[in-house]
Protein backbone atom coordinates (compact mmCIF):
# COMPACT_ATOMS: atom_id res chain seq x y z
CA UNK A 1 0.00 0.00 0.00
CA UNK A 2 1.40 3.34 -1.03
CA UNK A 3 0.52 5.36 2.07
CA UNK A 4 1.45 2.66 4.57
CA UNK A 5 4.62 4.31 5.71
CA UNK A 6 3.32 7.75 6.65
CA UNK A 7 0.34 6.11 8.42
CA UNK A 8 2.67 3.85 10.30
CA UNK A 9 4.87 6.78 11.32
CA UNK A 10 1.69 8.53 12.48
CA UNK A 11 0.56 5.51 14.51
CA UNK A 12 3.88 5.23 16.34
CA UNK A 13 3.88 8.96 17.02
CA UNK A 14 0.30 8.78 18.37
CA UNK A 15 1.22 5.84 20.60
CA UNK A 16 3.84 8.03 22.28
CA UNK A 17 1.21 10.73 22.67
CA UNK A 18 -1.20 8.18 24.18
CA UNK A 19 1.40 7.09 26.73
CA UNK A 20 2.07 10.71 27.75
CA UNK A 21 -1.66 11.31 27.98
CA UNK A 22 -1.97 8.28 30.26
CA UNK A 23 0.62 9.70 32.67
CA UNK A 24 -1.54 12.82 32.82
CA UNK A 25 -4.58 10.64 33.52
CA UNK A 26 -2.73 8.87 36.33
CA UNK A 27 -1.74 12.19 37.89
CA UNK A 28 -5.26 13.58 37.35
CA UNK A 29 -6.89 10.53 38.99
CA UNK A 30 -4.54 10.70 41.98
CA UNK A 31 -5.21 14.42 42.40
CA UNK A 32 -8.97 13.84 42.17
CA UNK A 33 -8.82 11.08 44.81
CA UNK A 34 -6.74 13.26 47.14
CA UNK A 35 -8.92 16.36 46.64
CA UNK A 36 -12.22 14.47 47.04
CA UNK A 37 -10.83 12.84 50.16
CA UNK A 38 -9.83 16.26 51.48
CA UNK A 39 -13.19 17.97 50.89
CA UNK A 40 -15.53 15.00 51.21
CA UNK A 41 -13.69 12.55 53.48
CA UNK A 42 -15.08 9.01 53.40
CA UNK A 43 -16.86 9.46 50.08
CA UNK A 44 -14.42 7.36 48.09
CA UNK A 45 -13.09 3.88 48.67
CA UNK A 46 -9.44 4.87 48.53
CA UNK A 47 -7.75 1.46 48.55
CA UNK A 48 -9.13 -0.10 45.35
CA UNK A 49 -9.04 3.25 43.52
CA UNK A 50 -5.35 3.83 44.36
CA UNK A 51 -4.58 0.21 43.47
CA UNK A 52 -6.25 0.62 40.07
CA UNK A 53 -4.38 3.87 39.47
CA UNK A 54 -1.12 2.14 40.39
CA UNK A 55 -1.99 -0.63 37.95
CA UNK A 56 -2.49 1.97 35.22
CA UNK A 57 0.89 3.54 36.07
CA UNK A 58 2.51 0.12 36.02
CA UNK A 59 1.16 -0.94 32.63
CA UNK A 60 1.94 2.47 31.22
CA UNK A 61 5.57 2.02 32.28
CA UNK A 62 5.55 -1.33 30.48
CA UNK A 63 4.06 0.35 27.38
CA UNK A 64 6.80 2.95 27.47
CA UNK A 65 9.45 0.22 27.39
CA UNK A 66 7.63 -1.67 24.68
CA UNK A 67 7.20 1.47 22.53
CA UNK A 68 10.95 1.97 22.79
CA UNK A 69 11.57 -1.60 21.63
CA UNK A 70 9.10 -1.20 18.79
CA UNK A 71 11.20 1.59 17.34
CA UNK A 72 14.17 -0.75 16.92
CA UNK A 73 12.13 -3.22 14.88
CA UNK A 74 13.76 -3.19 11.44
CA UNK A 75 11.04 -4.61 9.22
CA UNK A 76 8.51 -1.87 8.46
CA UNK A 77 5.68 -4.36 7.87
CA UNK A 78 6.25 -6.15 11.19
CA UNK A 79 6.55 -2.80 12.96
CA UNK A 80 3.20 -1.71 11.56
CA UNK A 81 1.51 -4.94 12.65
CA UNK A 82 3.01 -4.80 16.14
CA UNK A 83 2.08 -1.12 16.53
CA UNK A 84 -1.52 -1.87 15.58
CA UNK A 85 -1.86 -4.75 18.07
CA UNK A 86 -0.15 -2.56 20.67
CA UNK A 87 -2.75 0.17 20.14
CA UNK A 88 -5.60 -2.36 20.52
CA UNK A 89 -4.15 -3.66 23.79
CA UNK A 90 -3.70 -0.14 25.20
CA UNK A 91 -7.23 0.96 24.37
CA UNK A 92 -8.77 -2.26 25.74
CA UNK A 93 -6.76 -2.00 28.98
CA UNK A 94 -7.70 1.66 29.35
CA UNK A 95 -11.39 0.84 28.95
CA UNK A 96 -11.14 -1.90 31.59
CA UNK A 97 -9.23 0.44 33.92
CA UNK A 98 -11.81 3.20 33.48
CA UNK A 99 -14.65 0.76 34.16
CA UNK A 100 -12.86 -0.49 37.27
CA UNK A 101 -12.36 3.06 38.56
CA UNK A 102 -16.01 3.85 37.88
CA UNK A 103 -17.13 0.69 39.63
CA UNK A 104 -15.22 1.58 42.81
CA UNK A 105 -16.48 5.17 42.68
CA UNK A 106 -20.23 4.80 42.44
CA UNK A 107 -20.66 2.90 39.15
CA UNK A 108 -23.51 4.28 37.14
CA UNK A 109 -23.87 7.25 39.53
CA UNK A 110 -20.46 8.61 38.63
CA UNK A 111 -20.56 11.54 36.13
CA UNK A 112 -17.01 10.66 35.07
CA UNK A 113 -18.55 7.84 33.01
CA UNK A 114 -18.43 10.50 30.28
CA UNK A 115 -14.69 9.82 30.08
CA UNK A 116 -15.53 6.90 27.81
CA UNK A 117 -16.06 9.53 25.13
CA UNK A 118 -12.38 10.53 25.26
CA UNK A 119 -11.36 6.93 24.78
CA UNK A 120 -13.61 6.63 21.76
CA UNK A 121 -12.08 9.74 20.21
CA UNK A 122 -8.59 8.38 20.79
CA UNK A 123 -9.56 5.00 19.31
CA UNK A 124 -11.09 6.65 16.24
CA UNK A 125 -7.95 8.67 15.64
CA UNK A 126 -5.58 5.75 16.08
CA UNK A 127 -7.44 2.80 14.63
CA UNK A 128 -9.40 1.82 11.56
CA UNK A 129 -13.17 2.56 11.66
CA UNK A 130 -13.92 -1.15 12.24
CA UNK A 131 -11.51 -1.34 15.17
CA UNK A 132 -12.98 1.89 16.56
CA UNK A 133 -16.51 0.48 16.47
CA UNK A 134 -15.20 -2.64 18.21
CA UNK A 135 -13.74 -0.36 20.88
CA UNK A 136 -17.17 1.33 21.22
CA UNK A 137 -18.74 -2.10 21.53
CA UNK A 138 -16.25 -3.10 24.24
CA UNK A 139 -16.76 0.17 26.14
CA UNK A 140 -20.55 -0.13 25.95
CA UNK A 141 -20.43 -3.75 27.05
CA UNK A 142 -18.12 -3.02 29.99
CA UNK A 143 -20.35 -0.15 31.11
CA UNK A 144 -23.55 -2.17 30.64
CA UNK A 145 -22.16 -5.28 32.36
CA UNK A 146 -20.95 -3.19 35.30
CA UNK A 147 -24.29 -1.42 35.62
CA UNK A 148 -26.32 -4.60 35.23
CA UNK A 149 -24.17 -6.65 37.64
CA UNK A 150 -24.50 -3.89 40.25
CA UNK A 151 -28.20 -3.60 39.52
CA UNK A 152 -28.60 -7.36 40.04
CA UNK A 153 -26.31 -7.13 43.14
CA UNK A 154 -24.03 -9.75 41.63
CA UNK A 155 -21.15 -7.40 42.49
CA UNK A 156 -21.12 -4.85 45.27
CA UNK A 157 -22.19 -1.26 44.62
CA UNK A 158 -20.19 1.55 46.19
CA UNK A 159 -22.56 4.47 46.67
CA UNK A 160 -21.23 8.02 46.52
CA UNK A 161 -22.82 8.61 49.89
CA UNK A 162 -24.49 11.97 50.32
CA UNK A 163 -24.11 12.96 46.67
CA UNK A 164 -26.46 10.65 44.89
CA UNK A 165 -29.64 8.87 45.82
CA UNK A 166 -28.31 5.50 47.14
CA UNK A 167 -31.03 3.57 45.33
CA UNK A 168 -30.45 5.06 41.92
CA UNK A 169 -28.39 2.06 40.71
CA UNK A 170 -31.37 -0.18 41.44
CA UNK A 171 -33.71 2.02 39.42
CA UNK A 172 -34.32 -0.16 36.31
CA UNK A 173 -35.45 2.60 33.95
CA UNK A 174 -32.56 4.86 34.97
CA UNK A 175 -30.03 2.06 34.51
CA UNK A 176 -31.46 1.17 31.12
CA UNK A 177 -31.58 4.82 30.04
CA UNK A 178 -27.97 5.36 31.18
CA UNK A 179 -26.77 2.27 29.32
CA UNK A 180 -28.68 3.24 26.17
CA UNK A 181 -27.51 6.83 26.38
CA UNK A 182 -23.94 5.62 26.78
CA UNK A 183 -24.17 3.22 23.85
CA UNK A 184 -25.68 5.82 21.51
CA UNK A 185 -23.18 8.48 22.60
CA UNK A 186 -20.18 6.20 22.16
CA UNK A 187 -21.19 4.91 18.72
CA UNK A 188 -22.06 8.39 17.46
CA UNK A 189 -18.74 9.75 18.70
CA UNK A 190 -16.88 6.93 16.98
CA UNK A 191 -18.88 7.42 13.80
CA UNK A 192 -18.23 11.18 13.66
CA UNK A 193 -14.57 11.08 14.65
CA UNK A 194 -13.81 8.16 12.34
CA UNK A 195 -15.32 9.88 9.33
CA UNK A 196 -13.38 13.07 10.07
CA UNK A 197 -10.10 11.24 10.57
CA UNK A 198 -10.74 9.06 7.48
CA UNK A 199 -11.19 12.18 5.40
CA UNK A 200 -8.00 13.65 6.87
CA UNK A 201 -6.17 10.45 6.01
CA UNK A 202 -7.44 10.55 2.43
CA UNK A 203 -6.30 14.16 2.13
CA UNK A 204 -2.86 13.27 3.47
CA UNK A 205 -2.71 10.41 1.00
CA UNK A 206 -3.69 12.69 -1.87
CA UNK A 207 -1.13 15.30 -0.87
CA UNK A 208 1.50 12.59 -0.71
CA UNK A 209 0.46 11.35 -4.14
CA UNK A 210 0.69 14.86 -5.58
CA UNK A 211 4.12 15.49 -4.10
CA UNK A 212 5.28 12.11 -5.38
CA UNK A 213 4.05 12.80 -8.89
CA UNK A 214 5.74 16.20 -8.75
CA UNK A 215 8.97 14.54 -7.79
CA UNK A 216 8.61 12.06 -10.63
CA UNK A 217 7.90 14.87 -13.07
CA UNK A 218 10.86 16.93 -11.97
CA UNK A 219 13.07 13.85 -12.28
CA UNK A 220 11.70 13.32 -15.78
CA UNK A 221 12.47 16.93 -16.66
CA UNK A 222 15.98 16.58 -15.31
CA UNK A 223 16.55 13.51 -17.44
CA UNK A 224 15.20 15.28 -20.49
CA UNK A 225 17.44 18.23 -19.79
CA UNK A 226 20.48 15.99 -19.46
CA UNK A 227 19.57 14.35 -22.78
CA UNK A 228 19.26 17.74 -24.46
CA UNK A 229 22.58 18.85 -23.05
CA UNK A 230 24.21 15.69 -24.38
CA UNK A 231 22.63 16.32 -27.76
CA UNK A 232 23.83 19.89 -27.72
CA UNK A 233 27.36 18.79 -26.82
CA UNK A 234 27.28 16.24 -29.65
CA UNK A 235 26.14 18.93 -32.08
CA UNK A 236 28.93 21.28 -30.95
CA UNK A 237 31.48 18.50 -31.35
CA UNK A 238 30.10 17.82 -34.80
CA UNK A 239 30.35 21.50 -35.75
CA UNK A 240 33.97 21.66 -34.56
CA UNK A 241 34.84 18.55 -36.55
CA UNK A 242 33.10 19.86 -39.66
CA UNK A 243 34.94 23.17 -39.36
CA UNK A 244 38.24 21.36 -39.05
CA UNK A 245 37.48 19.12 -42.01
CA UNK A 246 36.57 22.15 -44.12
CA UNK A 247 39.47 24.25 -42.97
CA UNK A 248 42.26 21.77 -43.70
CA UNK A 249 41.78 21.69 -47.51
CA UNK A 250 41.13 25.45 -47.67
CA UNK A 251 44.39 26.15 -45.81
CA UNK A 252 46.31 23.88 -48.16
CA UNK A 253 44.71 25.43 -51.26
CA UNK A 254 45.66 28.85 -49.88
CA UNK A 255 49.28 27.73 -49.46
CA UNK A 256 49.36 26.33 -53.00
CA UNK A 257 48.12 29.63 -54.41
CA UNK A 258 50.50 31.57 -52.17
CA UNK A 259 53.41 29.54 -53.54
CA UNK A 260 52.46 30.25 -57.16
CA UNK A 261 51.49 33.91 -56.71
CA UNK A 262 54.55 34.63 -54.56
CA UNK A 263 56.80 33.28 -57.32
CA UNK A 264 58.47 30.72 -55.04
CA UNK A 265 58.28 27.92 -57.63
CA UNK A 266 59.61 27.22 -61.10
CA UNK A 267 57.02 27.36 -63.96
CA UNK A 268 56.81 23.54 -64.31
CA UNK A 269 56.50 23.19 -60.53
CA UNK A 270 53.78 25.85 -60.56
CA UNK A 271 51.57 23.73 -62.82
CA UNK A 272 52.01 20.71 -60.57
CA UNK A 273 51.11 22.73 -57.49
CA UNK A 274 48.04 24.20 -59.19
CA UNK A 275 46.91 20.68 -60.11
CA UNK A 276 47.19 19.71 -56.46
CA UNK A 277 45.14 22.77 -55.52
CA UNK A 278 42.52 21.80 -58.07
CA UNK A 279 42.41 18.25 -56.69
CA UNK A 280 41.91 19.60 -53.16
CA UNK A 281 39.15 21.89 -54.41
CA UNK A 282 37.36 18.88 -55.90
CA UNK A 283 37.66 17.11 -52.56
CA UNK A 284 36.32 20.15 -50.81
CA UNK A 285 33.32 20.20 -53.14
CA UNK A 286 32.76 16.49 -52.43
CA UNK A 287 32.87 17.19 -48.73
CA UNK A 288 30.38 20.02 -49.05
CA UNK A 289 28.09 17.76 -51.09
CA UNK A 290 28.37 15.01 -48.45
CA UNK A 291 27.71 17.48 -45.65
CA UNK A 292 24.59 18.67 -47.43
CA UNK A 293 23.51 15.08 -47.82
CA UNK A 294 24.21 14.43 -44.14
CA UNK A 295 22.06 17.43 -43.24
CA UNK A 296 19.40 15.96 -45.50
CA UNK A 297 19.75 12.68 -43.62
CA UNK A 298 19.24 14.54 -40.37
CA UNK A 299 16.06 16.01 -41.77
CA UNK A 300 14.91 12.68 -43.20
CA UNK A 301 13.56 11.73 -39.81
CA UNK A 302 11.20 14.68 -39.94
CA UNK A 303 10.03 13.76 -43.44
CA UNK A 304 9.83 10.02 -42.78
CA UNK A 305 6.15 10.14 -41.86
CA UNK A 306 4.95 11.65 -45.11
CA UNK A 307 7.15 9.52 -47.40
CA UNK A 308 5.35 7.70 -50.22
CA UNK A 309 5.81 3.96 -50.76
CA UNK A 310 8.52 3.36 -53.37
CA UNK A 311 10.10 0.40 -55.13
CA UNK A 312 13.73 0.03 -53.98
CA UNK A 313 14.49 -2.05 -57.07
CA UNK A 314 13.86 0.98 -59.33
CA UNK A 315 16.23 3.10 -57.25
CA UNK A 316 18.88 0.37 -57.39
CA UNK A 317 18.54 0.08 -61.20
CA UNK A 318 19.11 3.82 -61.59
CA UNK A 319 22.18 3.80 -59.38
CA UNK A 320 23.46 0.65 -61.08
CA UNK A 321 23.77 2.47 -64.43
CA UNK A 322 26.08 5.11 -62.92
CA UNK A 323 28.09 2.57 -60.94
CA UNK A 324 28.58 0.20 -63.88
CA UNK A 325 30.83 2.78 -65.59
CA UNK A 326 32.98 3.15 -62.48
CA UNK A 327 33.18 -0.61 -61.99
CA UNK A 328 34.17 -1.22 -65.62
CA UNK A 329 36.81 1.51 -65.44
CA UNK A 330 38.35 -0.38 -62.55
CA UNK A 331 37.88 -3.78 -64.18
CA UNK A 332 35.46 -4.98 -61.50
CA UNK A 333 32.59 -7.39 -61.97
CA UNK A 334 29.36 -5.71 -60.77
CA UNK A 335 26.28 -7.87 -60.33
CA UNK A 336 22.80 -6.78 -59.28
CA UNK A 337 20.40 -9.39 -58.01
CA UNK A 338 16.76 -8.46 -57.31
CA UNK A 339 14.14 -10.89 -55.98
CA UNK A 340 10.78 -10.90 -57.86
CA UNK A 341 7.63 -9.35 -56.32
CA UNK A 342 9.59 -7.09 -54.01
CA UNK A 343 7.27 -5.20 -51.62
CA UNK A 344 7.39 -1.39 -51.43
CA UNK A 345 9.04 0.59 -48.62
CA UNK A 346 8.09 4.03 -47.30
CA UNK A 347 11.02 6.38 -48.04
CA UNK A 348 12.04 9.28 -50.23
CA UNK A 349 13.71 8.10 -53.46
CA UNK A 350 16.59 10.62 -53.23
CA UNK A 351 17.48 9.29 -49.77
CA UNK A 352 17.46 5.70 -50.99
CA UNK A 353 19.57 6.73 -53.97
CA UNK A 354 22.13 8.16 -51.52
CA UNK A 355 22.13 4.85 -49.61
CA UNK A 356 22.82 2.73 -52.72
CA UNK A 357 25.31 5.22 -54.15
CA UNK A 358 27.35 5.39 -50.98
CA UNK A 359 27.39 1.64 -50.37
CA UNK A 360 28.20 0.78 -54.00
CA UNK A 361 30.83 3.49 -54.54
CA UNK A 362 32.55 2.40 -51.31
CA UNK A 363 32.52 -1.22 -52.49
CA UNK A 364 34.01 -0.20 -55.85
CA UNK A 365 36.56 2.17 -54.29
CA UNK A 366 37.91 -0.40 -51.82
CA UNK A 367 37.98 -3.45 -54.12
CA UNK A 368 41.08 -4.26 -56.19
CA UNK A 369 40.73 -4.65 -59.99
CA UNK A 370 39.45 -8.10 -60.89
CA UNK A 371 37.27 -8.23 -57.78
CA UNK A 372 33.54 -8.67 -57.49
CA UNK A 373 30.81 -6.33 -56.16
CA UNK A 374 27.30 -7.72 -55.69
CA UNK A 375 24.17 -5.74 -54.78
CA UNK A 376 21.05 -7.69 -53.91
CA UNK A 377 17.48 -7.02 -52.78
CA UNK A 378 15.29 -9.65 -51.10
CA UNK A 379 12.51 -9.60 -48.52
CA UNK A 380 11.31 -11.46 -45.45
CA UNK A 381 7.91 -11.28 -43.68
CA UNK A 382 8.52 -7.81 -42.23
CA UNK A 383 11.42 -6.20 -44.06
CA UNK A 384 12.96 -5.52 -47.42
CA UNK A 385 16.62 -6.53 -47.20
CA UNK A 386 19.37 -4.82 -49.18
CA UNK A 387 22.92 -6.20 -49.33
CA UNK A 388 26.14 -4.88 -50.88
CA UNK A 389 29.00 -7.37 -50.86
CA UNK A 390 32.54 -7.00 -52.17
CA UNK A 391 35.81 -8.91 -52.34
CA UNK A 392 37.73 -5.80 -51.28
CA UNK A 393 40.26 -4.83 -48.63
CA UNK A 394 37.84 -5.46 -45.75
CA UNK A 395 37.66 -3.76 -42.35
CA UNK A 396 39.74 -4.61 -39.27
CA UNK A 397 37.75 -5.94 -36.31
CA UNK A 398 38.74 -2.95 -34.14
CA UNK A 399 37.42 -0.51 -36.77
CA UNK A 400 34.02 -2.19 -37.15
CA UNK A 401 32.30 -0.45 -34.18
CA UNK A 402 33.33 3.00 -35.45
CA UNK A 403 32.80 2.51 -39.16
CA UNK A 404 29.44 4.36 -39.24
CA UNK A 405 30.78 7.39 -37.30
CA UNK A 406 30.91 10.73 -39.07
CA UNK A 407 34.40 11.51 -40.51
CA UNK A 408 35.78 8.18 -39.33
CA UNK A 409 38.12 6.59 -41.87
CA UNK A 410 40.16 3.47 -41.22
CA UNK A 411 43.92 3.57 -41.70
CA UNK A 412 43.40 0.85 -44.27
CA UNK A 413 40.96 2.97 -46.27
CA UNK A 414 43.25 6.03 -46.12
CA UNK A 415 46.14 3.93 -47.44
CA UNK A 416 44.11 2.70 -50.43
CA UNK A 417 42.42 6.01 -51.14
CA UNK A 418 43.76 9.17 -49.45
CA UNK A 419 40.76 11.19 -50.60
CA UNK A 420 37.50 10.55 -48.84
CA UNK A 421 35.31 12.42 -46.45
CA UNK A 422 34.41 9.61 -44.05
CA UNK A 423 30.80 10.79 -44.16
CA UNK A 424 29.24 8.28 -46.60
CA UNK A 425 28.45 5.50 -44.13
CA UNK A 426 27.18 8.01 -41.56
CA UNK A 427 24.73 9.22 -44.22
CA UNK A 428 23.64 5.63 -44.97
CA UNK A 429 23.06 4.86 -41.29
CA UNK A 430 21.08 8.04 -40.66
CA UNK A 431 18.88 7.60 -43.70
CA UNK A 432 18.11 3.95 -43.02
CA UNK A 433 17.38 4.59 -39.34
CA UNK A 434 15.17 7.57 -40.19
CA UNK A 435 12.82 5.20 -41.98
CA UNK A 436 12.75 2.70 -39.12
CA UNK A 437 15.40 0.42 -40.59
CA UNK A 438 18.78 -0.93 -39.50
CA UNK A 439 22.15 -1.24 -41.17
CA UNK A 440 25.13 -3.36 -40.18
CA UNK A 441 28.41 -4.65 -41.54
CA UNK A 442 30.25 -7.95 -41.52
CA UNK A 443 33.83 -7.91 -42.72
CA UNK A 444 37.16 -9.62 -42.63
CA UNK A 445 40.41 -7.81 -43.34
CA UNK A 446 41.67 -8.74 -46.79
CA UNK A 447 38.63 -10.88 -47.65
CA UNK A 448 35.88 -8.32 -48.28
CA UNK A 449 32.89 -6.66 -46.64
CA UNK A 450 29.16 -7.21 -46.54
CA UNK A 451 26.81 -4.33 -45.71
CA UNK A 452 23.21 -5.28 -44.98
CA UNK A 453 20.26 -2.96 -44.40
CA UNK A 454 16.63 -3.68 -43.67
CA UNK A 455 13.65 -1.35 -44.13
CA UNK A 456 10.09 -2.07 -42.94
CA UNK A 457 7.61 -3.00 -45.70
CA UNK A 458 5.08 -0.28 -46.49
CA UNK A 459 1.60 -1.25 -45.26
CA UNK B 1 75.74 22.67 -53.57
CA UNK B 2 76.02 24.22 -50.18
CA UNK B 3 72.64 24.93 -48.67
CA UNK B 4 71.56 27.41 -46.03
CA UNK B 5 70.52 24.57 -43.73
CA UNK B 6 68.52 21.36 -43.28
CA UNK B 7 64.80 21.61 -42.62
CA UNK B 8 62.44 18.76 -41.69
CA UNK B 9 58.67 19.04 -42.21
CA UNK B 10 56.46 16.70 -40.20
CA UNK B 11 52.88 16.94 -41.46
CA UNK B 12 50.31 14.41 -42.60
CA UNK B 13 49.05 16.63 -45.45
CA UNK B 14 51.22 15.73 -48.48
CA UNK B 15 50.12 18.82 -50.40
CA UNK B 16 51.12 21.18 -47.62
CA UNK B 17 54.48 19.37 -47.36
CA UNK B 18 54.98 19.79 -51.10
CA UNK B 19 54.23 23.50 -50.99
CA UNK B 20 56.59 24.18 -48.09
CA UNK B 21 59.25 21.95 -49.63
CA UNK B 22 59.08 23.86 -52.93
CA UNK B 23 59.28 27.23 -51.24
CA UNK B 24 62.20 26.24 -49.01
CA UNK B 25 64.11 24.48 -51.78
CA UNK B 26 63.75 27.54 -53.99
CA UNK B 27 65.32 29.51 -51.13
CA UNK B 28 68.30 27.09 -50.97
CA UNK B 29 67.35 24.96 -48.00
CA UNK B 30 67.70 21.20 -47.92
CA UNK B 31 64.27 19.73 -47.15
CA UNK B 32 63.17 16.36 -45.68
CA UNK B 33 59.65 15.36 -44.85
CA UNK B 34 57.80 12.85 -42.69
CA UNK B 35 54.08 12.08 -42.51
CA UNK B 36 53.95 11.18 -38.83
CA UNK B 37 55.74 11.67 -35.52
CA UNK B 38 57.71 8.45 -35.27
CA UNK B 39 58.90 8.68 -38.88
CA UNK B 40 59.86 12.29 -38.15
CA UNK B 41 61.92 11.36 -35.06
CA UNK B 42 63.72 8.62 -36.99
CA UNK B 43 64.57 11.05 -39.78
CA UNK B 44 65.74 13.66 -37.23
CA UNK B 45 68.19 11.20 -35.68
CA UNK B 46 69.59 10.29 -39.11
CA UNK B 47 69.71 13.68 -40.80
CA UNK B 48 70.18 16.03 -37.82
CA UNK B 49 68.18 18.93 -39.34
CA UNK B 50 68.67 22.49 -38.10
CA UNK B 51 64.92 23.23 -37.96
CA UNK B 52 61.72 21.20 -37.72
CA UNK B 53 58.26 22.32 -38.83
CA UNK B 54 55.90 20.29 -36.71
CA UNK B 55 52.16 19.90 -37.26
CA UNK B 56 50.42 19.62 -33.90
CA UNK B 57 47.45 17.54 -34.93
CA UNK B 58 48.12 14.48 -37.01
CA UNK B 59 46.68 11.02 -36.30
CA UNK B 60 46.46 12.01 -32.61
CA UNK B 61 45.36 15.49 -31.54
CA UNK B 62 48.65 16.12 -29.69
CA UNK B 63 51.08 14.10 -31.78
CA UNK B 64 53.17 17.21 -32.43
CA UNK B 65 53.41 17.95 -28.69
CA UNK B 66 54.57 14.38 -28.07
CA UNK B 67 57.28 14.75 -30.73
CA UNK B 68 58.56 17.98 -29.19
CA UNK B 69 58.73 16.29 -25.77
CA UNK B 70 60.65 13.36 -27.22
CA UNK B 71 63.10 15.87 -28.74
CA UNK B 72 63.66 17.55 -25.38
CA UNK B 73 64.36 14.19 -23.74
CA UNK B 74 66.94 13.27 -26.39
CA UNK B 75 70.27 15.17 -25.94
CA UNK B 76 71.12 14.71 -29.61
CA UNK B 77 67.89 16.39 -30.70
CA UNK B 78 67.62 19.03 -28.00
CA UNK B 79 69.36 21.75 -30.02
CA UNK B 80 67.16 21.45 -33.09
CA UNK B 81 64.86 24.44 -33.48
CA UNK B 82 61.15 23.73 -33.60
CA UNK B 83 58.31 25.68 -35.23
CA UNK B 84 54.94 24.26 -34.28
CA UNK B 85 52.12 24.64 -36.79
CA UNK B 86 48.54 24.70 -35.54
CA UNK B 87 45.16 25.27 -37.05
CA UNK B 88 42.77 27.60 -35.24
CA UNK B 89 40.24 24.78 -34.94
CA UNK B 90 42.78 22.86 -32.87
CA UNK B 91 41.60 24.98 -29.96
CA UNK B 92 39.09 22.21 -29.22
CA UNK B 93 42.10 20.29 -27.94
CA UNK B 94 43.53 23.24 -26.08
CA UNK B 95 42.90 21.39 -22.82
CA UNK B 96 45.26 18.65 -23.96
CA UNK B 97 48.15 21.09 -24.15
CA UNK B 98 50.61 20.60 -21.30
CA UNK B 99 50.50 24.19 -20.07
CA UNK B 100 52.44 23.39 -16.90
CA UNK B 101 55.42 21.96 -18.76
CA UNK B 102 58.07 23.62 -20.83
CA UNK B 103 57.48 22.99 -24.52
CA UNK B 104 60.50 22.61 -26.71
CA UNK B 105 59.17 25.07 -29.28
CA UNK B 106 60.76 28.24 -30.67
CA UNK B 107 57.74 29.62 -32.48
CA UNK B 108 54.10 28.87 -33.24
CA UNK B 109 52.53 29.38 -36.67
CA UNK B 110 48.89 29.10 -37.63
CA UNK B 111 47.66 27.47 -40.85
CA UNK B 112 47.35 28.74 -43.49
CA UNK B 113 50.94 29.93 -43.12
CA UNK B 114 51.90 32.79 -45.46
CA UNK B 115 55.04 31.52 -47.22
CA UNK B 116 56.80 34.91 -46.93
CA UNK B 117 56.47 34.68 -43.18
CA UNK B 118 57.59 31.04 -43.16
CA UNK B 119 60.70 31.82 -45.22
CA UNK B 120 61.55 34.89 -43.20
CA UNK B 121 61.27 32.89 -39.99
CA UNK B 122 63.37 30.04 -41.34
CA UNK B 123 66.12 32.40 -42.43
CA UNK B 124 66.08 34.23 -39.09
CA UNK B 125 66.15 31.09 -36.93
CA UNK B 126 68.93 29.46 -38.93
CA UNK B 127 71.09 32.61 -39.11
CA UNK B 128 71.16 32.88 -35.33
CA UNK B 129 72.79 29.48 -35.01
Amino acid sequence: MADQFPLQAELIERIDWLISLRWLAVVGTLLTIVLVNFYLPGLLLQGPLLATTAAIALYNACFLLYAHRLRTQESAAIRLRQSTVFAYVQIALDLIALTTLLHFAGGIENPFALFFVFHMIIASILLSPTASFLAALLASSLFAVMALLEYRSLIPHYNLAGLVNPDLYRHGTYVLASILGMIITLFLVVYMTSSISARLRTRTGELLEVSRSHEAKSRELEELNAKLQKLDAARTRFMVTVTHELRAPVATIYSCLDLVLGGYASPEKERQILERAQQRTTELLDLVKDLLELTGARQAEVQAEEAEPIQLADVLHNVEELMRVEAENKDLFLSVDIAPDLPLVRARPEHMKAVWTNLLSNAIKYTEPGGIVVASLTHNPHYVVGVVRDTGIGIAAEDLPRIFEEFYRTANAKAVCPQGTGVGLAIVKRMIESYGGKVWVESELGRGSKFTFILPKAR
Amino acid sequence: MATKGKVLIIDDDPDFVEVVRTALETDDFEVFSAADGSQGLALMRREKPDLVFLDVMMAHPTEGVDVSEAMREDPTLRDIRVVMITAITDTQYVGDFPTDRYLHVDQFLTKPVPLSELLELTNRLLKKK
